[in-house]
């Protein structure tokens, strides 16, 4: 890491979204790496492997690319399988859930129930218990 | 679905006028015959072979007398090759996987041990090509002298009305999750401001953020009740019953209406069956009842009033209920409490947030677990809402979805 701060690297293809996602990240302290496209977070990711976020936050539903699909390309990289993600999804069937947490998603969260700085919390609670 | 059942009705007691007349002509007695003249042999004969329903008439052995011009097209069978043969071996039914209903189970087998009129509409007929269709059916007994002598059944292809159902259930879904992206926008951008993060508000502007905000919530609420609604309607929802302790569901969810309650200086009472047992229950739904009734009990009561829930259960059922001294509903509003979108008066007077969702989605989850619901209320004088369950516990089913999600 580059510096001291937290580093959290957001994957939302709404871009009002994903503006205020940083918004509120910056705001709390922490670096967002934003990303509106899958594809282009997963390049990123392969291509900085020693300057990885501490925590990675999925919308599920992407323009170029489902959660599930996110993951499995995430998967065989043994540094980048120990970032913990957080999916944050409009909708969240059982199956859909326990198909992402068992792909190692450590949370799955529906976006219109949590307030912003719930999420925050959140993600700084997996950043607590996480890796660092 | 209701119109079908009325319009089959109808069909039901005109041609079974028209059975009853054809027989006493054509068999019974040569006495009988002048009863009826030749041009209303011709009217009814007429009448049977124009209606757009498959029309299937069989003796109290479950043999067949006759089918209609309509069911010969329906099933790819002739009148003439069935008659006498049991309409069970000539119409297979099936369920969705193909597999074949037992004939006690189906239509005609039931109206004649029973004697009573039966509507389905769950299952399919497979035709003589080997081809199928869901169908809805009404049977009935002919009845003669209070005995059953037949039954008769008027069916329907039903494929347009399941998939207007099934259209009507995906716009709904389809439409509520397309709205929850704006509607998080609109929340978590209301958020920001409220919370200072793009300055300090003035008491105006935060006081009208605050509406916004809060409008907005009721619009996520009201998304979230009618995707719940769409999932138990269309079928799809999962069932998953486990062993559950209603005393700490109940518990849990006063946890999360906690805030509410301190809020309104409310006093909860909980009293429950000392020997209840754990009964299977999908946690899920039920958590939801609780939480709807509670969470009216909360918004209609005066302040520093007292809410109690009582869990009971006799030899079948564990019985629920939830008493509050709250405005009540009045007598006019009644009948119609448990109705889609339907607020009381004085509830929309006095508390501009409802979605008129709440007491239609308990009655549906309720019903749909083998349960009952009801209420006693007078205006200004509290309610009282009851649900039952079933000790036995809910029956399990698989599916695609689960309540919020």
């Amino acid at each position: 890491m580059t510096d001291n701060k937290l580093k959290v690297l957001v994957v939302e293809d709404e871009q009002l979204l994903l503006e205020a996602i940083v918004k509120k990240l910056e705001l709390s302290g922490i670096v967002a790496l934003p990303f509106s496209s899958g594809k282009q977070a997963v390049r990123y990711l392969h291509e900085h492997p020693l300057d990885l976020p501490n925590v990675i936050w999925l919308d599920y539903y992407l323009k170029d690319m489902d959660g599930l699909e996110f993951m499995g390309a995430i998967k065989g990289d043994e540094q980048l399988n120990k970032v913990p993600v957080v999916v944050v999804s409009n909708s969240a069937s059982s199956e859909r859930v326990s198909r992402m947490l068992a792909l190692g998603a450590k949370q799955y969260l529906l976006k219109a129930e949590y307030r912003l700085d719930e999420i925050i919390d959140i993600i700084k609670g997996q950043l607590a218990s996480g890796t660092l | 679905m209701t119109a079908l059942v009325v319009w089959i009705s109808v069909i039901v007691v005109l041609v079974g006028f028209y059975i009853l007349t054809y027989r006493k002509s054509g068999k019974e007695s040569v006495q009988a015959s002048c009863d009826i003249s030749k041009e209303d042999q011709l009217k009814y004969q007429a009448l049977l072979s124009s209606i757009g329903e498959g029309i299937v008439v069989t003796d109290r052995y479950g043999l067949i007398e006759l089918i209609n011009h309509k069911a010969e097209e329906m099933v790819g069978w002739k009148n003439e090759e069935v008659v006498g043969r049991r309409w069970c071996d000539v119409a297979l039914l099936v369920d969705e996987k193909g597999d074949q209903i037992p004939r006690e189970k189906r239509a005609t087998q039931k109206v004649l041990s029973t004697g009573q009129a039966v509507f389905n509409d769950t299952y399919f007929y497979v035709r003589r090509d080997g081809t199928k269709f869901p169908v809805g059916t009404t049977a009935a007994p002919i009845v003669e002298n209070g005995k059953t002598i037949g039954v008769i059944a008027v069916f329907r292809d039903i494929t347009h009305e399941k998939e207007v159902d099934r259209a009507k259930s995906e716009f709904v879904s389809l439409a509520s999750h397309q709205l929850r992206t704006p509607l998080s926008a609109v929340k978590w951008f209301s958020e920001l401001l409220i919370d200072g993060d793009a300055g300090q508000l003035t008491t105006n502007q935060s006081e009208f953020v605050g509406n916004i905000h809060k409008s907005n919530e009721r619009l996520i609420e009201m998304v979230n009740s009618l995707l719940n609604i769409t999932r138990i309607e269309s079928g799809r929802i999962i069932v998953d019953p486990k062993p559950t302790n209603l005393a700490d569901l109940v518990n849990q969810v006063l946890e999360d209406l906690q805030e509410k309650i301190r809020e309104k200086k409310l006093t909860m009472v909980v009293s429950v069956h000392g020997q209840l047992p754990q009964v299977a229950l999908d946690a899920r739904m039920i958590n939801h009842v609780y939480l709807i009734l509670l969470s009216n009990s909360i918004k209609y009561s005066p302040e520093g009033s007292q809410i109690t829930v009582i869990i009971s259960k006799n030899d079948k059922e564990v019985v629920s209920q939830v008493s509050d001294a709250g405005c009540g509903i009045p007598q006019s509003d009644q009948s119609r409490i448990f109705e889609k979108f339907f607020r009381a008066t004085n509830a929309v007077r006095t508390v501009t947030e409802g979605t008129g969702l709440g007491l239609y989605l308990a009655k549906v989850i309720v019903e749909s677990s083998g349960g009952k619901i009801w209420f006693t209320s007078k205006e200004n004088g509290g309610t009282t809402f009851w649900f039952t369950l079933p000790l036995t516990g809910m029956a399990p089913k698989a599916g695609e979805v689960t309540l919020n999600s």
